[in-house]
């Protein structure tokens, strides 16, 4: 029984005013052919969870579908600040959680444990206590010390994108695991999209399908984030959208992305390089 | 040793974090920050040859150093990774007591070390959203090996008051408490620290006066008793930066601004692309 279903299909699994977990880190391996699908039906109200934000945050920023973040970092790393993250943040018209690796790590373990909350030295004296009152303190019932309580975490829906997949949603990744296999296991639903998908992968891999319930071929689908092995990221794209939208022009900007052809790439693979294309 | 006489400030920034590594530790490589990367892949081809790198780009552990990246960072790191680690385990079974070495970067800091990545003005009604402060919030309190550095000293960094503490400085009235706080602060003017319990300049950069570096501040900066001129790099640092660790000049990114950044970053795609 093969769990592959078609974009369309996944995409229609987030519903308005869920909690969207995003694999990947930064710029590298995102789900960005999945936000693609997300923009063209545009479903509202959504929370992101993820690592880091980057790209494929901003555009779903930049296109109003976000309500809020979970993330420790949301930005473009050497590209610069996200720009439509940075904008609307500042304007206050999206909810921020401050979230640093450990409360996201912590609280997603918590969420595995079964636990309502794991306890951390992460956050004292800080101010990330001041704008998370939610956040409690507990006493180590052992020696009386403080720490942060970090609560469970909860995820409606996360999908992953991986160079390749099997039917059964077995995956392979090689590198920036990030959160993918806590968010996964964590998350009531978990999608893998994979720019390949063959009958059979054997181990040991790096995610099991066992926890995974869908799976969706889609070639090129972190573009222009990077897909190690299989394509760099896309410098030129980036600095494209941060140069449009340093110009006011994120919604043409959208509107060209939205238009381009499924399938159609700009992606330098390897052997492209070497042979010369484009 | 020959001391160098053509080197740019990228390079002695470089080169000074590069003295701050030891032998045989353990370096967190955070993302964004080409001058750190630089800076400990040289520690590790001159005094420092049994290092290994924890890095953020690639979730990895490596050994080996790879020449700086741009659209191919994660490549250049993964291609060298001992072993994959995800978040989840590094933030939680490595970072909290095994205390890599760090250089973070503040958007901004005070007189006592207190530093800045979540957001300038009121977090409800920000002036400016910056990206968020990653993992700093998480180790501040305990952490011993953290440093700073800031590419562009400027009184925009170098505040009486940051509007948001992610990072703890040493302890003060305005943060009691026992942190250790940053180590070090390298910027492109100097060298500081905080023994003193105030940001005291350790040593100024050749042809940088304490006058340029206190109209720079925006606090009253008092030099430590032994102050001396940051010793330059070498000619071998020098050519080692240059032509093998970041041929590309990744590192001078860090302190370019906006317009004149992109397009150098188009320039180096470009290069990476065709080499």
């Amino acid at each position: 029984m093969s769990k592959v279903i078609p974009m369309a299909e996944a995409a229609r699994l987030v519903a308005p005013g869920s909690t969207l977990g995003l694999g990947g880190m930064t710029l590298y391996r995102r789900p960005v052919a999945f936000v693609r699908a997300l923009l063209d039906i545009g479903v509202t109200d959504l929370t992101l969870i993820s690592l880091t934000c980057g790209f494929e945050s901003d555009l779903l920023v930049g296109a109003g579908q976000v309500r809020r973040l979970r993330t420790c970092y949301f930005g473009l790393e050497a590209f610069g600040l996200a720009p439509m993250f940075t904008q609307r943040a500042t304007a206050g018209e999206v909810e921020v959680i401050e979230e640093t690796e450990a409360s996201l790590a912590f609280g997603l373990r918590a969420t595995l444990a079964g636990v309502g909350f794991l306890p951390s030295l992460a956050w004292l004296g800080t101010d990330l206590p001041r704008v998370r009152p939610d956040v409690k303190t507990v006493q180590d019932p052992y020696s009386g010390r403080a720490y942060t309580a970090f609560p469970a975490l909860s995820v409606d829906v996360m999908v992953i994108h991986a160079p390749v997949a099997d039917h059964a949603g077995n995956a392979q990744v090689y590198g920036n695991l990030a959160l993918d296999r806590e968010l996964g296991l964590a998350a009531d639903r978990v999608i893998i999209t994979a720019e390949r998908v063959v009958d059979r992968l054997s181990g040991p891999l790096e995610l099991a399908g066992v926890g995974v319930h869908y799976v969706v071929e889609v070639p090129d689908g972190a573009w222009p984030t990077s897909c190690y092995p299989d394509y760099p990221l896309d410098g030129n794209e980036l600095l494209d959208y941060v140069e449009a939208c340093g110009s006011g022009q994120f919604d043409a900007y959208l509107e060209r992305f939205l238009a381009r052809p499924a399938g159609e790439t700009r992606v330098a693979r390897r052997g492209d390089l070497a042979e010369g294309k484009d | 040793m020959v001391i160098a006489t053509d080197y740019t400030t990228d390079d002695l920034i470089c080169v000074c974090i590069s003295r701050q590594v030891e032998d045989g530790e353990l370096l967190a490589q955070g993302i964004a920050t080409p001058l750190v990367a630089a800076g400990y892949l040289l520690a590790q081809r001159t005094h420092a040859p049994r290092v290994a790198f924890a890095s953020a780009i690639g979730n990895a552990l490596c050994q080996e150093g790879a020449p700086l990246g741009l659209a191919r960072a994660e490549d250049l790191w993964l291609g060298r990774a001992l072993t994959l680690i995800s978040f989840a385990d590094a933030a939680c079974d490595m970072i909290p007591t095994m205390h890599p070495k760090e250089f973070f970067r503040p958007a901004q800091v005070d007189a006592y070390g207190n530093y800045n990545n979540v957001v300038i003005g009121d977090h409800q009604h920000p002036r400016l959203r910056l990206p968020g402060c990653g993992g700093i919030a998480d180790v501040t309190a305990f952490h011993s090996r953290a440093y700073l550095y800031v590419p562009r000293h400027s009184r925009a960094v170098f505040v009486e008051e940051v509007d948001f503490v992610s990072g703890l400085g040493v302890p003060s009235p305005l943060r009691p408490g026992d942190q250790p706080g940053p180590r070090l602060l390298i910027s492109d003017l100097g060298i500081f620290d905080y023994a003193s319990g105030r940001m005291r300049l350790r040593s100024h950069h050749p042809g940088v006066t304490l006058e340029k570096i206190q109209k720079k501040t925006g606090f009253a900066l008092e030099p430590a008793a032994d102050a001396h001129q940051t010793p330059p790099p070498t000619v071998e640092e020098v050519r080692l930066l240059r032509n093998e660790i970041d041929p590309l000049g990744i590192r001078e990114l860090e302190r370019m601004g906006g317009g004149q950044r992109r397009r150098r970053m188009r320039e180096i795609i470009r290069l990476e692309q065709a080499g």
